[in-house]
């Protein structure tokens, strides 16, 4: 059976809505876990010693969980849902090379095998198996590479912030 | 590509600054300016010392308590062992308060267990605990700062808080810390101080009531 070419567009689109819903809950999630728990996400954050002056890392660890809370709502809600998949690429590849460094020096540290290295990333979810951890962040990412498409149109309250009514992707469900 | 880039500019500029009015707002949020981890002057070549529980130095620390007995010397504080510890909990001025403990972790931890008659002085939120800790500061001869242990480094942090305020000498940081307290089968208060509630009770009693 196959099926026609709107039945497989209207089928991706609700795929989208799902991968849009996923990715924003996941990062509303993590975000949350850790904008409850700032001191712990700045002492995690400043292991990685990315930055030395203090208001900088205080920015950071303030700023950054409800950032990440933000953007998953705006996947959630349906706005600008473009926009925001872009940021969250964004924020996914340096943070995913900045946990695969410190994975590695861990490793070579203790000398331990690389998939064995455990440790809190400071991602929200607490201490997670690195390799586990990687494999979750290229698939967030390619769902929000996905999402930058243009797909998981329906159900959105406004999918583009610039002529929401036009194109073909309007945001209505 | 060029209207996702703008549509992503404005939810970064917009998600920026909610994101900090966040933060401002939050009862538990960062205070930008506030430097929460003082590094410590340049470190000297003299070997590393911790105070005994007479006031007298010691030179015989573990060899694995070297970094942080050198860090902590930077700062002009000392290193006490679970030895020290315990002698200095079992001294009468601890029940005159003239030895007091100070624990530096978090509201939650403190609350479920802490080390009997320790104060409380949550690093990153002093302001509530302040007063009470400095008062009983200014009639302390020793005064023992601690947290987790391990690597745990609120204790240190705190007493570079206190120690512009209170006597000179009589901050130790204890590096074993509660956990290894707990592991020692010690005495552990639960609730707020003086509570009264205790697991492993502690016999004689080491405070007023």
């Amino acid at each position: 059976m196959s099926l026609d070419a709107p039945t497989k567009r209207k089928l991706a689109d609700l795929a989208g809505v799902l991968g849009r819903w996923l990715l924003g809950g996941l990062f509303i999630y993590m975000g949350l876990n850790k904008a409850l728990h700032p001191v712990d996400f700045l002492k995690l954050v400043r292991q990685y010693e990315l930055v030395a002056h203090p208001y900088l890392l205080n920015s950071i660890a303030a700023a950054l969980p409800w950032f990440e809370v933000f953007c998953g709502l705006l996947l959630v809600a349906g706005v600008a849902v473009r926009g925001a998949a872009l940021m969250l690429a964004l924020m996914l590849v340096p943070f995913s090379l900045v946990v695969l460094d410190r994975a590695l020096g861990i490793a070579a540290t203790q000398g331990i095998p690389f998939c064995s290295v455990k440790f809190d990333c400071g991602c929200g979810t607490g201490e997670v198996l690195i390799c586990r951890k990687l494999v979750e962040n290229t698939l967030l990412l390619l769902l929000a590479l996905w999402l930058l498409c243009g797909v998981g149109t329906r159900f959105a309250l406004r999918f583009r912030l610039q002529n929401p009514r036009g194109g073909p992707n309007r945001g209505a469900p | 590509m060029k209207a996702v880039l703008i549509e992503g500019l404005l939810v970064a500029l917009v998600g920026a600054g909610l994101s900090l009015a966040a933060n401002y707002l939050s009862p538990r949020g960062l205070k930008l300016s506030r430097n929460y981890f003082p590094p410590p002057p340049a470190v000297s070549n003299a070997p590393p010392t911790s105070l005994a529980p007479g006031g007298g130095l010691t030179t015989n620390l573990p060899a694995l308590s070297n970094a942080l007995a050198l860090r902590l010397q930077a700062r002009g504080l000392s290193l006490l062992d679970s030895n020290q510890v315990i002698h200095l909990f079992h001294d009468p001025a601890y029940q005159q308060e003239q030895v007091i403990f100070i624990d530096a972790r978090d509201d939650p931890a403190y609350q479920a267990g802490h080390i009997p008659g320790a104060y409380q002085l949550d690093y990153y939120r002093p302001e509530p605990y302040l007063p009470a800790v400095l008062q009983a500061a200014q009639f302390a001869r020793q005064i023992v700062i601690y947290c987790n242990g391990g690597d745990c480094e609120d204790s240190e942090f705190a007493a570079t808080l206190l120690a512009p305020a209170v006597p000179p000498g009589t901050l130790g940081v204890y590096g074993g810390g509660f956990t290894e307290w707990v592991t020692n089968g010690l005495p552990v208060e639960i609730g707020g101080r003086k509570s009264g509630v205790f697991k492993n009770a502690p016999s004689p009693p080491t405070a007023p009531r």
